[in-house]
């Protein structure tokens, strides 16, 4: 490198605030308008088994098994929960 | 039609095996969970280190693995990594978003990891880069004690108290990292002296046992003064060099891409080749003899994060175009082994141009971890001294972005085809080969000067598409296939799909 700055400390904020998730979640959904994403109770309920789980960091924004926003994988209808646990499979429907 | 001409008669260099290192740094999902998941996971696992993972890079024959960073090195504290888990405190990565680590994969740990990368024929060398830019010289020179003292001493003393009888082979140093940037901010002549001084103090202290030590390197200026100062003080002088086909802010996407970023990105990954004569003509005026080695101990792609992953995690999806930027990358390491001994793709698992995902218990090989699995017949191999003749595909234009390596204000224009060639112990010519061209494929003669050839056998990576990637839910759309070539009395024609990587076996 020739000195440039690589950005580690803007771009490594591993604490988000709900706004930026916010904003990446809708970019997501933006970029990728074929993927079926999970009807609203099932978002609900997956988000809530993601806010109990002991494996959701930054303020229950990331999932360290998979490195996802929680609030995107959880909107993603055909993604599971990507710990061995499985968490999401209890659920119905 | 493109040539490709071997002279066989002419190899004298050997290419080290440790051009083919590997990098894991805690950052992200590297260390922990890529690597580590601990002894209680539920993921299988050795020691704490996960079977999966640990299985597939023993299959690379990986000849050395640099821990603990990059940026991480030069905050990091090794006593505060040893000892029972329970009495381990915990540490802030403060370079790598603020998290919390609890310490659990320390000295003993990554040690144990080069050991399990290892096999009866092959040791797997670690590579530690210590701490200069929050560290002291008798931090420093304790931790080498701690890890090579046979004998009696305190910190041999506190290594066996701590589980571990006899010393650990170690042979790579590192003194710092990016001293002129997360590691201390310094400027060239204070760096100097630094390393001077650091290095007065690192010893190796098991009979025989010899230390490569290698100092922060960057670009001109700073690269000048290192070498004037401190040359017959070191071993390797590490540089860096990312592809990133845009600039800092706005990188481009792994997987979304047009073909003239796919061009650009081929084009920044070859101009690695202007950056090592560079470097090397400032190491040749102090260095004629060639016995400083260049350390290219973070290479490779550097991409915005995958869409909806947290973005200091540093974690990119690997497609057909970085296994592109691998091979062309590893050939020009090859060509220039008289001066390249030792470099480090980043990184080994989960972040930037990985050669393992994981997600969960599930874990993929990327296209870039085949190409390491393909070239590792290269590893202490004799190059052969080749040339290519092939079309231009990149003309020479003015940089865009990152320039990858300071002092370019140019991309160097790019042949269509890509190649470097080694004779291995047991005779068998290896001839690894590319084809950058997003679409088109290209006929290749390969005349081979100095040595009759009577079978070939290859082996080429390609893909359907210039994004094509392995996934969770296909793991194996992008892996080697085989691929024909013929022999006749002028040497060997092959036919490479557009966007190849190949690898023949000549005998």
């Amino acid at each position: 490198m020739n000195g440039e700055c690589k950005g580690c400390e803007r771009s490594a904020a591993l604490h988000l605030p709900e706004r930026e998730v916010q904003r990446l979640l809708a970019g997501y959904l933006a970029s990728h308008p074929g993927e079926r994403v999970a009807d609203d109770g099932t978002y609900a309920d997956r988000l809530a088994v993601c806010r109990a789980c002991p494996d959701v960091q930054f303020g229950g924004t990331t999932c360290r098994h998979c490195g996802c926003l929680v609030a995107v994988r959880a909107k993603l209808a055909d993604k599971a929960c990507p710990s061995t646990a499985s968490r999401w499979s209890l659920l119905v429907g | 039609m493109n040539r490709v001409v071997i002279n066989a008669d002419l190899g004298k260099q050997i290419i080290s095996r440790h051009i083919y290192g590997h990098f894991a740094e805690h950052l992200g999902r590297c260390v922990y969970e890529g690597l580590w998941v601990g002894k209680d996971s539920p993921i299988p696992n050795t020691r704490g280190f996960r079977n999966d993972v640990v299985d597939a890079l023993k299959n690379l024959n990986i000849p050395n693995l640099r821990w603990p960073g990059g940026c991480f090195a030069d905050t990091y504290h090794w006593m505060d990594g040893i000892g029972p888990y329970e009495k381990r405190p915990s540490m802030v990565n403060i370079h790598w978003g603020g998290t919390t680590e609890n310490n659990h994969c320390g000295t003993h740990e990554f040690l144990d990891l080069c050991e399990q990368l290892g096999s009866k024929n092959h040791r797997c060398e670690p590579y530690i880069a210590a701490n200069v830019g929050s560290g002291t010289v008798k931090e420093m020179a304790e931790w080498l004690e701690y890890i090579t003292m046979p004998g009696q001493s305190p910190m041999a003393n506190l290594r066996r108290r701590n589980g571990r009888q006899d010393p650990w082979p170690l042979t790579f140093w590192g003194v710092g990292n990016e001293n002129w940037g997360c590691g201390g901010n310094m400027r060239p002549q204070y760096y100097a002296d630094l390393y001077r001084q650091y290095q007065s103090y690192c010893r190796h202290f098991t009979p025989n046992g010899k230390l490569y030590k290698v100092a922060c390197g960057l670009t001109d200026e700073w690269n000048e003064i290192l070498m004037r100062d401190c040359a017959r003080f070191m071993d390797g002088l590490s540089v860096h060099y990312y592809t990133v086909p845009g600039d800092w802010h706005k990188k481009g996407s792994a997987t979304d891409f047009t073909t003239d970023e796919w061009k650009r990105t081929l084009q920044k990954a070859a101009n690695i080749e202007p950056f090592i004569k560079c470097t090397a003509a400032i190491m040749d005026r102090y260095d004629p003899e060639k016995r400083v080695g260049i350390v290219m101990d973070e290479w490779g792609t550097w991409f915005d994060v995958e869409p909806g992953t947290n973005p200091g995690f540093l974690y990119q999806q690997n497609t057909i175009r970085d296994a592109l930027v691998a091979g062309v990358s590893l050939n020009i390491f090859n060509n220039h082994a008289d001066r390249v001994q030792v470099a480090n793709i980043a990184q080994m698992v989960n972040v930037l141009q990985a050669v393992i995902l994981t997600e969960g218990g599930k874990m993929l090989l990327t296209p870039t971890y085949h190409v390491f699995e393909m070239y590792k017949v290269h590893q202490d191999a004799t190059l052969l001294p080749s040339s290519v003749d092939s079309a231009v595909y990149l003309p020479g234009s003015p940089l865009v972005g990152v320039a990858g390596a300071g002092g370019y204000n140019r991309m160097a224009e790019v042949r269509q085809i890509s190649a470097s060639a080694s004779r291995d112990s047991g005779g068998a010519i290896n001839v690894t080969v590319c084809n950058l061209h997003e679409d088109a494929s290209a006929e290749v003669e390969i005349e081979l000067r100095g040595a009759a050839v009577s079978t070939v056998k290859g082996r080429v990576l390609t893909a359907a598409a210039q994004n094509t990637m392995n996934t969770f839910e296909k793991p194996d759309v992008v892996k080697p296939q085989a691929i024909d070539a013929t022999v006749s009395k002028t040497g060997i024609t092959v036919n490479l799909p557009a966007r190849a990587v190949a690898a023949l076996e000549l005998r």
